[in-house]
C-alpha cells in the first residue's frame, strides 16, 4: 500500500509539473512574431502496415499476433520553436494465437482486433542544446486508445473492449539531412542527377507518466446480462468494466524520414513502436505494435 | 554521420524493451502445465463448489495422478474432461480441435417432448416462420400455442407483436420451452416483458469476485420490465422438461414470481450459472459457470433445475397424445 501511494504521488506530481510549469519560457525565447512567421500548418494523411501483438490474461495465457492496416489523419503545426499535433488513427487487424505445434490437430484461434487512437502532442524547443543541424524539443502528449477485440472461441468472453489512456512526457530530436547541392552519379551509359532537397530525420520518444485503463471485472462476465434489467447492447458490454488509475506502463517511439517538396508539401516514411502493460484491477493486458507508415503532408498555410 | 548511426542503434535497442516489459510466453503443450492451468482457473472462478459438495482439491489429486509429461493429447483431453464432468454442469465444456466434453444432463434424464405429436394431432395449421418460433391455435381457437425452440433466436418486436396479436382473443397461451437448451439471456426479459404489467423483481444473481471458493459479490437484482408495446395479460402456461437448460431455467425461475404464469412438465435441466470462456496454454478453450442464480428467498436450487408447479410426463407408448400439453389445456379451461 505504501509503495502504491508513493507511486501515485510521484505520478500526480509529474503530471502537475508538466501541465503547469512554464516550459515555453524555459525552452524558447518569447518571440511570438518570429514563431508566427515560420509556423507551417499541415494536414497529414497516413497509411501503413500494422503488426500488433496482445495478451489478455483474463481469458488466455497466449500471445495473439497478426497483421493489419493503419489509417491516420492529423492536424499538424510545426515551427523551429514549437510543434502541435492532433492525430486520429485506426488500425484493423487479423490475429491468431501463438500456439505450440500439436501432434493431433492444430487448434485454430483467430481473432479480430481494431484499435482507435486519439493523441494530442505539444512540443517546445530546447534552445540551449539545439543548433541549425539538430533541433531538440520537449513536451507532453495525451493519448487514448480504445481496443475492440472479438474472439468467438472464447464464447461469453468473446468481446474485449479495454481503454488505455496515458499522459506522457515527450522528447524529440530532428536532424537536418538535406542534400544542399546537386549530386551527379555517373554509371557510364547514363547519369543520375540528384537535385538539392530538404530532408529531416526525426526521432520521438514518449513515456507514460500517468497511466489509466478500463478493464473488465474479476470473472469477466457482464452484470446486466445477469440482472436482466438492461437490454441495451452498449450498456450490457460496458457495465462491468472498471477504471484503474496510475497503473501500468506505456512507451512509444517514432522514427521518421521526411522529404519536403518544392511546393511546400512533404512525404515521409516512418517506423513506430508502441508497447503497453496494463495490470488493471485483476488480470493484466499487454499489447505492442510495430507500424511502417507512409505519410503525406499537405501544406495548408504559412503564418 | 556518427550521430545518425547512434540514433539508429538507440532506436532499435529500445525495441528489446518488449521482452523486459512482457512476461515470458506461456504457450505450452506440456500436459501437466495445461492441467494445472485449467484446475487453477476453475478453482479461482467456478461458482457451485458448495452447492454440489465438490472437493476440488480431491479432484486435482485424483485426476492429475492419471497424467504425466508423456501423456498424449487424447489422454490429456480425457482426463481433463472427466475432471470437468465431476462438476455436473452442462455449462462446463472443454473444447479441443478433435472433441468437446459435455456433461449432457438431457441424455441422463427422461425425454418429455415430441413436437411431431403436436403437429399431427393438435394443431392443423401450425405456422413455422424463418425464425423457428412455431405457433398455432389449440382447443377450438381458445388457446394459443407458441413453441420457442432456443433463446438464441433473437425475435424482432414486429414478430412478437404479430404472434401476440394473433392470439389476443384466446383464453390463454401455452409457451412450450421443452428441449430449449437456452441461449441469450437478453431474450428472457424481452419475452417475459410481454406478460407483465409492472416492473417485477424475479430473481438475484451473485458472481465470483475473488479467489476463495465462497467469495461472491453482492446480490444483483434480476428485474423484468414490461414491454412498452403490445402485451398479453391473460394466463400463461410454460412447458418445461430436463432439456430446458440455462436461459430457459432463468425463465422458469422468473415465472415463480409472476402469478399469471404456471410451470407444467418436468424439472428443468438446470444451468443457473453464467458461463465464462477461456483458453489453455495449448490453445484449447473451455468454459464453466462463474455465477449463481438465486430465487427471491436467496435459494440457489436453479443450478439443479427449477421444479414445475404441476408435474406431468410424456407417455411414449401413445404418440397421439401429449400428456403435458393436455395438463396445460386443462389448466387454461
Amino acid at each position: 500500500m505504501k509503495n502504491k501511494k508513493g507511486k501515485l504521488f510521484i505520478n500526480l506530481l509529474a503530471a502537475v509539473i508538466i501541465a503547469t510549469t512554464p516550459i515555453v519560457a524555459y525552452c524558447s525565447e518569447s518571440d511570438p512574431i518570429d514563431s508566427l512567421n515560420v509556423s507551417n500548418y499541415y494536414r497529414r494523411l497516413s497509411i501503413g502496415l500494422n503488426i500488433p501483438t496482445y495478451r489478455d490474461f483474463a481469458t488466455s495465457p497466449l500471445f495473439y499476433n497478426g497483421y493489419g492496416i493503419l489509417l491516420q489523419t492529423s492536424w499538424f503545426k510545426n515551427s523551429i520553436r514549437r510543434e502541435r499535433d492532433l492525430q486520429i488513427g485506426l488500425t484493423l487487424n487479423n490475429m491468431s494465437a501463438r500456439i505450440p505445434k500439436s501432434n493431433y490437430i492444430q487448434p485454430k484461434t483467430n481473432a479480430v482486433f481494431a484499435q482507435l487512437n486519439l493523441r494530442y502532442n505539444r512540443l517546445f524547443q530546447l534552445k540551449s542544446i539545439s543548433n541549425e543541424k539538430v533541433n531538440y524539443k520537449l513536451g507532453g502528449l495525451a493519448q487514448t486508445t480504445q481496443n475492440f477485440r472479438i474472439n468467438q472461441n472464447l464464447q461469453n468472453n468473446a468481446i474485449g473492449l479495454e481503454n488505455i489512456t496515458n499522459l506522457m512526457v515527450s522528447a524529440q530530436m530532428t536532424r537536418d539531412v538535406s542534400r544542399n547541392r546537386q549530386r551527379t552519379f555517373n554509371f557510364g551509359l547514363f547519369k543520375i542527377r540528384r537535385s538539392p532537397v530538404k530532408r529531416d530525420l526525426r526521432f520521438q520518444l514518449n513515456y507514460g507518466i500517468a497511466n489509466f485503463n478500463y478493464r473488465p471485472g474479476y470473472a469477466y462476465t457482464y452484470v446486466p446480462e445477469i440482472n436482466g434489467s438492461e437490454t441495451s447492447f452498449i450498456k450490457f458490454l460496458r457495465s462491468s468494466y472498471k477504471w484503474s488509475y496510475f497503473d501500468g506502463q506505456r512507451l512509444n517511439t517514432d522514427l521518421e524520414f521526411i522529404i519536403y517538396l518544392p511546393n511546400g508539401n512533404a512525404n515521409s516514411w516512418s517506423y513506430t513502436w508502441d508497447i503497453a502493460h496494463v495490470p488493471g484491477n485483476y488480470q493484466a493486458f499487454q499489447m505492442a505494435s510495430h507500424q511502417i507508415r507512409y505519410r503525406l503532408y499537405f501544406h495548408a498555410k504559412k503564418r | 554521420m556518427k550521430k545518425l548511426i547512434i540514433l539508429f542503434i538507440l532506436s532499435f535497442s529500445l525495441f528489446s524493451c518488449e521482452k523486459i516489459i512482457f512476461k515470458p510466453d506461456l504457450g505450452s503443450k506440456d500436459p501437466l502445465d495445461n492441467f494445472d492451468y485449467l484446475w487453477n482457473e476453475v478453482d479461482k472462478k467456478y461458482s457451485y463448489f458448495e452447492l454440489k459438495s465438490i472437493d476440488w482439491d480431491v479432484m486435482r489429486n485424483k485426476y492429475r495422478a492419471k497424467l504425466s509429461k508423456n501423456s498424449n493429447e487424447e489422454e490429456l483431453f480425457t482426463v481433463m474432461a472427466n475432471m470437468l464432468n465431476e462438476l455436473k454442469d452442462d455449462h462446463t465444456n472443454l473444447v479441443s480441435p478433435f472433441n468437446i466434453s459435455r456433461y449432457d444432463i438431457r441424455l441422463k434424464s427422461a425425454d418429455n417432448s415430441y413436437f411431431r405429436t403436436i403437429q399431427k394431432h393438435y394443431i392443423n395449421d401450425i405456422w413455422v416462420p424463418e425464425s423457428g418460433i412455431a405457433h398455432g391455435f389449440l382447443n377450438g381457437n381458445k388457446v394459443g400455442y407458441i413453441m420457442y425452440p432456443s433463446f438464441l433466436i433473437n425475435f424482432s418486436d414486429d414478430e412478437m407483436d404479430l404472434i401476440l396479436n394473433r392470439y389476443k382473443n384466446t383464453n390463454g397461451i401455452i409457451i412450450d420451452l421443452r428441449n430449449n437448451g437456452g441461449g441469450s439471456l437478453l431474450n428472457v426479459p424481452r419475452l417475459l416483458g410481454r406478460f407483465i404489467e409492472t416492473k417485477t423483481l424475479v430473481a438475484y444473481s451473485i458472481m465470483r469476485n475473488g479467489e476463495k471458493r465462497n467469495q461472491f459479490g453482492s446480490k444483483q437484482p434480476f428485474y423484468i420490465t414490461p414491454h412498452k408495446g403490445l402485451r398479453y395479460n391473460k394466463p400463461i402456461v410454460v412447458l418445461t422438461d430436463r432439456g430446458s437448460y440455462s436461459a430457459t431455467t432463468f425463465f422458469a425461475l422468473a415465472t415463480k414470481a409472476l402469478p399469471n404464469i404456471t410451470l407444467i412438465g418436468d424439472t428443468t435441466g438446470g444451468g443457473g450459472g453464467i458461463p465464462n470462456g477461456g483458453q489453455l496454454p495449448n490453445g484449447w478453450t473451455y468454459r464453466f459457470s462463474v455465477s449463481q442464480t438465486l430465487d427471491l428467498n436467496g435459494n440457489n436450487y436453479a443450478e439443479n433445475g427449477v421444479p414445475p408447479d404441476i408435474e406431468a410426463s410424456f407417455d411414449w407408448t401413445d404418440l397421439t397424445k401429449d400428456e403435458i400439453l393436455e395438463k396445460a389445456l386443462a389448466e387454461l379451461q
